[in-house]
């Protein structure tokens, strides 16, 4: 399996395009990095009357709290979590930093996630579609290794592709972070709330979890896109479909959830789980198990489709 | 004889509704070069996919040493080398890198393997070269290659020589015969270039609209001990050839003689003042009875 991984990843990277991906990707952060350092305002990193501003937004949050209604459960928790902080903050005298730091810079450089993602999505959907279009794909399966492995190995692939480009999203982020911005002062702990209580975190464990939950919409419809590309022997189709979905995918289901209460079946309804901590759910009476659920069933649906089909096809091409 | 090396019991396959393959059944032995021979469209691409596994077999089984293709796929499968139709490589990697993707999806292939095997096909020169700077021929010594690395017991070549020049197809029939000598491989070779199928065919399967209409030794036929001759001569009477079965052809005559019986009829000729023009035997060759079986023994204009 292992050289079955290589393989793919010898053939995902003796092309340019890749290269251009790559390249592109690290531009973009570097391009917000400098335009941030140059027309980003460089005031003081603490404001001295920090203690007041919290508390007075603990006051709103409260109010606030009161006038929800009951199916707001959630956002009403992390409202509570806000305050908690808040307080915790005050409590043990850590001011929230408010200028750029290197820390910020890789948190705010997530938004660049769903452009990794859709280079992700541009390998997903040629992985197979590509190996039947070049006709090397007879070659390929007439060796003594069952077609399960052959695409499992290549799902596998665009997974470790993904994780790759986030990690030099994250690295680049991180050297152009810290060498624009600094370290900040020093108290770089992340808040966390959990069980009622207020816990420091580390600040890069955190990160990384951040930018792994930012990337389940990605790593969903990159897995569409894989099985468009192996049931349809297609990439344009592929690519195209996925593309759209990635950017469009969560404003139309917007739509359709402002009407109908079915929406909250749709894919990208429950794609987005940061709903669950910092908002209102797309739909009445979605949870985060509820979430958790559909996107398996989505998951499950994408590989068996795409397992399923592979694995049976007459290779003709 | 040894055990088949590959066996076809009772082969077809539908594709909508079609019968593409129909009733097929034969085996080839080891060190056999097994010829595959059809009209276009026959069904010999449909056939050879099927025994690699390219596409499910409708009903029936093929077993490749035994092991069946369908159930045991990869136990079979480790027997097999093949090229199906154009072999189609990573364009973007040069040959050698190919091969090594080859490579890295059997056990046990060393370098020294992937070395010699180039050698073998002579592609040393350019191996480091990119594949889309190959030609055709280049292209199908690579595809030569590929299904050499793991020594397996058959190869199953479809249209090996496809676009090959006279020089290149020589060279693959060379090569095929080394294979099977040298190594006791098994080929199974399909084409629809009957001159080419009788030069390195041991036995000859023709096949119609996916229907065996044939199957035979080469030397059976082309060693047969009698054997037309054509001679070109101007026969003012007939009455010389008493008793020999003749036909009267364009400029001459083809004769039906023993092997033996040449000379003496040459001699019968000058004998009776006869000049003689030219003296070649016509081979009853693979495309006589091509054309007979397949064109259902009609004659062709
Ligand atoms: N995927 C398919 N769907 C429908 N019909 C097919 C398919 N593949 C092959 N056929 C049909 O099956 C028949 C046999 O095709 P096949 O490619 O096996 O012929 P062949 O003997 O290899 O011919 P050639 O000498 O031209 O290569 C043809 O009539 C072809 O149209
Ligand atoms: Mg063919």
């Amino acid at each position: 399996m292992l050289n079955l991984i290589k393989n793919e990843w010898i053939k995902i990277f003796k092309r340019p395009g890749t290269y251009v991906m790559i390249g592109l990707l690290v531009l973009a952060v570097l391009g917000t990095g400098i335009l941030t350092k140059v027309y980003g305002d460089s005031g003081q990193s603490t404001n001295p009357q920090w203690k007041q501003e919290l508390q007075q937004e603990t006051k709103e949050y409260k109010k606030e709290m009161k006038g929800l209604p009951k199916s707001a459960n959630t956002y009403k928790q992390s409202l509570e979590r806000d305050i908690a902080i808040n307080q915790y903050r005050l409590d043990h005298n850590l001011p929230p930093e408010q200028a750029e730091t290197g820390w910020s810079f890789i948190y705010d450089s997530a938004s660049f996630i769903s452009f990794a993602g859709l280079f992700t999505i541009i390998v997903a959907a040629g992985i197979v579609a590509s190996e039947f279009g070049w006709g090397t794909i007879k070659l390929l399966l007439i060796r003594p290794i069952k077609r399960t492995k052959i695409l499992l190995s290549k799902y596998l692939t665009v997974i470790i592709f993904d994780v790759f480009l986030l990690a030099i999203l994250f690295i680049s982020a991180a050297i152009l972070g810290f060498a624009l911005f600094g370290t900040g002062d020093g108290n770089n702990a992340h808040l966390a709330y959990a069980n009622g209580t207020v816990v420091e975190q580390n600040m890069l464990l955190y990160l990384i979890k951040r930018y792994l939950l930012a990337s389940i919409d990605v790593i969903m419809i990159t897995t569409m896109a894989f099985m468009i590309s192996a049931v349809f022997r297609n990439s344009s189709l592929a690519t195209g479909l996925s593309i759209f979905l990635l950017f469009m995918g969560s404003t139309v289901t917007a739509i359709i959830a402002a009407q109908y209460n079915w929406a909250k079946y749709i894919l990208f309804a429950n794609t987005d789980l940061s709903q669950y901590f910092d908002g209102i759910p797309m739909v009445d009476g979605m949870t985060l198990g509820f979430s958790i659920t559909m996107l398996l069933i989505y998951f499950i649906v994408f590989m068996l489709l795409a397992f399923g089909v592979f694995t049976k096809r007459d290779v003709a091409a | 004889m040894a055990s088949p090396v590959v066996q076809l019991n009772h082969v077809t396959k539908v594709i909508k509704g079609k019968k593409i393959i129909d009733d097929l059944s034969f085996t080839i032995e080891e060190g056999e070069v097994f010829g595959f021979l059809g009209p276009n469209g026959a069904g010999k691409t449909t056939t050879i996919r099927m025994m690699v596994g390219l596409m499910g077999i409708t009903s029936g089984e093929i077993l490749i040493c035994g092991k069946n293709v369908e159930k045991e796929f990869e136990a079979a499968l480790m027997n097999i080398g093949g090229i199906v139709e154009n072999p189609e490589m990573y364009k973007f990697l040069t040959g050698y890198q190919n091969l090594m993707q080859y490579a890295r999806m059997i056990k046990g292939i060393s370098k020294q393997k992937i070395d010699e095997v180039v050698e073998f096909v002579g592609l040393k020169e350019r191996i480091h070269d990119k594949v889309k700077t190959y030609s055709l021929g280049m292209r199908q010594r690579l595809g030569l290659a590929q299904s050499l690395l793991h020594d397996p017991k058959v190869m199953i070549l479809d249209e090996p020589t496809n676009g090959l020049d006279p020089a290149g197809i020589r060279e693959i029939r060379d090569h095929l015969k080394k294979l099977t000598k040298e190594k006791g491989m098994s080929v199974i070779v399909s084409s629809h270039l009957l001159s080419e199928m009788e030069m390195m065919c041991d036995r000859i399967a023709i096949i119609q609209n996916g229907k065996l209409v044939d199957i035979q030794k080469v030397h059976d036929y082309v060693n047969d001990t009698k054997q037309k001759y054509f001679f070109e001569v101007n026969l003012e009477n007939v009455g010389i050839l008493d008793n020999i079965p003749y036909e009267k052809v364009d400029k001459g005559y083809e004769i039906e003689l023993e092997k033996e019986e040449v000379p003496k009829m040459i001699q019968k000729f000058t004998e009776a003042g006869i000049s003689i023009y030219e003296v070649k035997p016509i081979a009853k060759t693979l495309e006589d009875r091509f054309m007979e079986v397949t064109t259902g023994g009609e004659k062709h204009a």
